[in-house]
């Protein structure tokens, strides 16, 4: 089961890679240009195009750059001259707290909105929070960071607007300055996740066992709590799988607004500057992250549901 | 957002764990006299504190030599390496770590003597062979090799002394020692090209502390500057902060004390407070203009009466009341008015729609209808720009294509000539000089092949003027031989001007000052602000005082 996956992650990075490497080199834009500028010389481009193999077939140039992937050599950036392993690892760690600090603002909203939302379903407090819910799902992630930055950085002045501190740094600081951009890329998944919990929340709470133990005289809490949330939680366990890819493509715009030095501003400042091989590498970690998030997911299932563990 | 609850006591915590960010700059008076005090601060510079400056863009690494510096890169790396020479509030070149800089008669050899008494901060010596070394190195990097064809080579006269010796006469040489071309590292630095990329060494007024990429620069005072006195600050951290909304929000909150920017809300916005802000511009030689590049060597701007019939239908004005708040002025040359190198003349076409849709109906009789299509970033304030220049065409009888394409696309396109119009600003170098290769007919490629002059106009009579520009040690007539440029330029239309893009800026809570106020080494007071579209300045005379 586990050796079929790998088979899978390979095939699947293989086709990304591939893609994204032909993708990439479609673009129109000299990587020299960027380089050297605009006042350099013929011979000079020609000279750095040799010496960064871009004057190879595009076929010759990914086989060359897949044999480094396998020895874990992700090749040197053309703008920094910095390997991009090491340039993605100075990263990373921003990206993924970022991330992972989203994805648990999201969780910890969703779960009360949505199960207050189901059990009041069709009454005022279901309209307020359903209409919230649309409200924050329509609203774009740069509309709602600024005004998530005027109210508490400009006029509360109680967390940073902008910046970056490690948690090596200062965990404090560090924990100030993740806030705003986490809600701010958490609260349209919030909604998402309350919306397909208050669904699923409210079929359940129909199903007949609910109603035996409604019967057997069992607490409307214990009830939406004990008995129907495990298994109503199933969607929203696949979609905070399938999540990731959204907010993965979040946080290259919360990276820029809030002045993060994650692996989405690199990804994306490499793109402009026609980088080829730090994008290459940004790929493989995002596939590689995707695939591998998604695995445990399926794993999650069997224990969020015992049904599909003994299926 | 209103679903985010805190509790008063978290809130509380939270407060109490900022206050760190919100503090004030904290100085102390300074214990030895600096050598000269900065003219226009009105003030005593108060010795220590700490500046946070919000930054557009990271620098794409640190070394002069091998990485490309943008106008972000000069203010990081400005801190700790110094160039040869710097540029004067006149626009004149002044010596900096070269004690003098002398030509010959005919201009086409420079001595260069350096300063004495100066090491950099690994505790090298600064000397002639240093230099040359430098010198050597840039001649022979990629980055830089196109700007110094016209140098034959360098060579070392004494200890302290370097002869630079030219194909033809240059007599604007020193300003381009005042860029990255003659920015000095130590030998080690050349030695390990990489190290310096990303830990930078210099002789500067500042050290080199940490530097996250994509992040933050923080740099230290140089307690063994050979300027005595100086820098004020103890500590400076660069923010990079690329979103310019945020960025200025950030300089709200308190985050930053100062950022550079080139966007007219902020300017108004900040200029309106007086008393909590400072604003300080760019001018002359250093604003840069912005316009309409058009392809002279293909269809269908090959056309000189199409050129002018664009620019006659180009309501430059309603652009800058529409666009800029009405804080630019128009241009009708790439050199401001304020700058001593303007000159009138030449018989650019102003605003005159009734002239423009004759001249396009005369050419459509010839030619059949007239389209093209101008290609633009895909930024929203370009965009405006763009659409309202479309819209005035479109009143003159020419249908306008416009396409989006990244900077990167954009800038090719222009290299390569693959394109009919684009959205451009350019000319903010301090002498004319420094376009030489951007007007140039000898850098006027075929479409097709890479071309330095991008418009591909070649007129021989601008090329002369440019020539003369270049060999011609007599201020009048470099001013004759510019104005006959500018002259060309109007006549020829390869670029159709729009305004003089003055908003470039930074702007700085009151209690940071001295920004652009500086003095050189020898005493003239420096230019302000340089670079575009978001200037750049040195940091060692600027000082926090009170609010």
């Amino acid at each position: 089961m586990i050796l079929l996956r790998l088979v899978r992650l390979l095939v699947v990075l293989l086709v990304v890679t591939f893609l994204s490497y032909v993708l990439l080199n479609l673009l129109p834009g000299d990587p020299t240009t960027q380089i050297l500028g605009l006042s350099a010389s013929e011979e000079a481009r020609a000279q750095l195009r040799a010496e960064l193999s871009l004057d190879q077939p595009l076929t010759v140039r990914y086989l060359g750059w897949l044999g480094g992937l396998v020895t874990g050599d992700l090749g040197t950036s053309y703008i920094t001259s910095v390997p991009v392993a090491e340039a993605l690892a100075e990263r990373l760690p921003v990206t993924l707290e970022l991330l992972v600090a989203a994805q648990l603002i999201a969780l910890g909203l969703a779960v009360p909105v949505g199960v207050a939302a189901a059990r009041r379903a069709g009454r005022t407090l279901d309209q307020v929070l359903t209409t919230l819910s649309f409200g924050l799902l329509s609203t774009p992630v740069f509309v709602l960071g600024v005004v998530l930055i005027l109210i508490f950085a400009v006029k509360l002045q109680v967390l940073p607007a902008t910046g970056w501190t490690p948690i090596s740094l200062d965990l404090g600081w560090n924990l100030t300055s993740v806030l705003l951009p986490a809600v701010t890329l958490g609260c349209g998944q919030m909604a998402v996740y309350a919306r397909l919990l208050r669904t699923d929340l409210i079929a359940t709470l129909q199903e007949d066992y609910i109603t035996l133990a409604r019967a057997r005289g069992l607490s409307p809490r214990r009830i939406l709590w004990r008995h129907a949330l495990r298994p109503s939680a199933i969607s929203l366990v696949t979609a905070v799988g399938l999540n990731l890819g959204a907010l993965i493509g979040g946080t290259v715009i919360i990276e820029t607004l809030f002045g993060l030095p994650g692996v989405g501003r690199l990804i994306v400042d490499s793109i402009f500057s026609r980088d080829y091989l730090t994008v290459q590498g940004g790929v493989v970690l995002i596939s590689v992250g995707y695939v591998l998030v998604n695995f445990a997911v399926d794993l999650v299932y069997a224990a969020v549901d015992p049904r599909i563990r003994h299926a | 957002m209103k679903r985010l609850t805190f509790s008063t006591a978290w809130l509380a915590s939270l407060t109490l764990a900022l206050t760190p960010v919100l503090a004030a700059c904290s100085g102390e008076r300074p214990t030895a006299p600096s050598d000269k005090a900065p003219a226009a601060t009105g003030a005593s510079p108060v010795r220590g504190g700490r500046l946070v400056y919000g930054l557009s863009a990271d620098a794409a690494g640190f070394n002069p030599v091998t990485d490309q510096f943008a106008t972000t890169s000069y203010s990081m790396a400005g801190t700790i390496i110094e160039t040869l020479v710097g540029v004067d509030a006149d626009g004149g070149w002044q010596p900096v770590l070269a004690r003098s800089l002398t030509p010959n008669t005919n201009a086409d050899e420079w001595t260069i003597k350096v300063r004495p008494g100066i090491t950099f901060s690994t505790g090298e010596p600064l000397d002639g062979r240093t230099v040359k070394a430098n010198l050597d190195a840039q001649k022979a990097s990629p980055l830089t090799s196109t700007a110094l064809t016209p140098v034959d080579s360098f060579e070392l006269i004494d200890p302290m002394t370097v002869k630079v010796k030219l194909k033809g006469p240059w007599v604007a040489y020193p300003y381009h020692l005042a860029t990255q071309i003659g920015m000095m590292v130590p030998p080690s630095a050349l030695a390990d090209p990489k190290a310096a990329s990303r830990k930078p060494v210099g002789t500067g007024p500042f050290l080199f502390k940490e530097y996250t990429p994509g992040s933050r620069m923080v740099v230290t005072r140089n307690p063994g500057y050979w300027r005595k006195g100086l820098p004020y600050l103890d500590e400076v951290e660069f923010r990079i902060l690329p979103d310019s909304q945020t960025r200025a929000q950030t300089l709200e909150a308190g985050g930053i004390d100062a950022m550079g920017t080139s966007r007219d809300d902020d300017i108004t916005k900040f200029g309106a407070l007086k008393d909590a802000y400072t604003i300080r511009r760019t001018t002359g030689m250093a604003v840069p203009e912005y316009m309409f590049m058009l392809n002279t060597a293909a269809p269908p701007f090959d056309d000189l009466r199409l050129r002018r019939a664009l620019a006659y239908a180009t309501d430059r004005k309603a652009v800058i009341s529409t666009l800029r708040g009405g804080l630019t002025e128009e241009a009708d040359g790439p050199w401001s008015k304020d700058s001593k190198w303007y000159a009138p003349g030449g018989d650019y076409p102003a605003y005159d729609l009734a002239k423009a849709k004759a001249l396009i109906r005369e050419v459509e009789a010839e030619k059949g209808e007239i389209t093209f299509e101008v290609i633009t970033p895909p930024d929203p304030n370009t965009m405006q720009g763009i659409e309202l220049a479309q819209d005035m065409w479109r009143k003159a009888g020419v249908e306008v294509r416009i396409k989006q394409v990244d900077q990167a696309d954009l800038v090719n396109r222009a290299v390569t000539g693959d394109f009919q119009a684009t959205v451009w600003t350019q000319f903010s170098m301090p002498d004319p000089d420094g376009e030489y290769v951007w007007m140039h007919q000898n850098y006027a490629m075929p479409v097709g092949s890479i071309s330095l002059n991008f418009s591909r106009l070649k007129d021989s009579r601008l090329s002369q003027a440019l020539d003369s520009g270049r060999s011609n040690p007599q201020d009048d007539i470099r001013k004759d031989a510019y104005a006959t440029v500018q002259q060309r330029l109007r006549e020829l239309v390869p670029y159709v001007f729009v305004d003089h893009l003055n908003t470039g800026a930074v702007i700085a809570k009151t209690k940071v000052r001295g920004v652009g106020d500086y003095l050189l080494p020898d005493g003239e007071a420096g230019v302000p602000l340089t670079g575009a579209p978001i200037p750049s300045h040195p940091f060692s005379q600027i000082w926090v005082g009170n609010p």
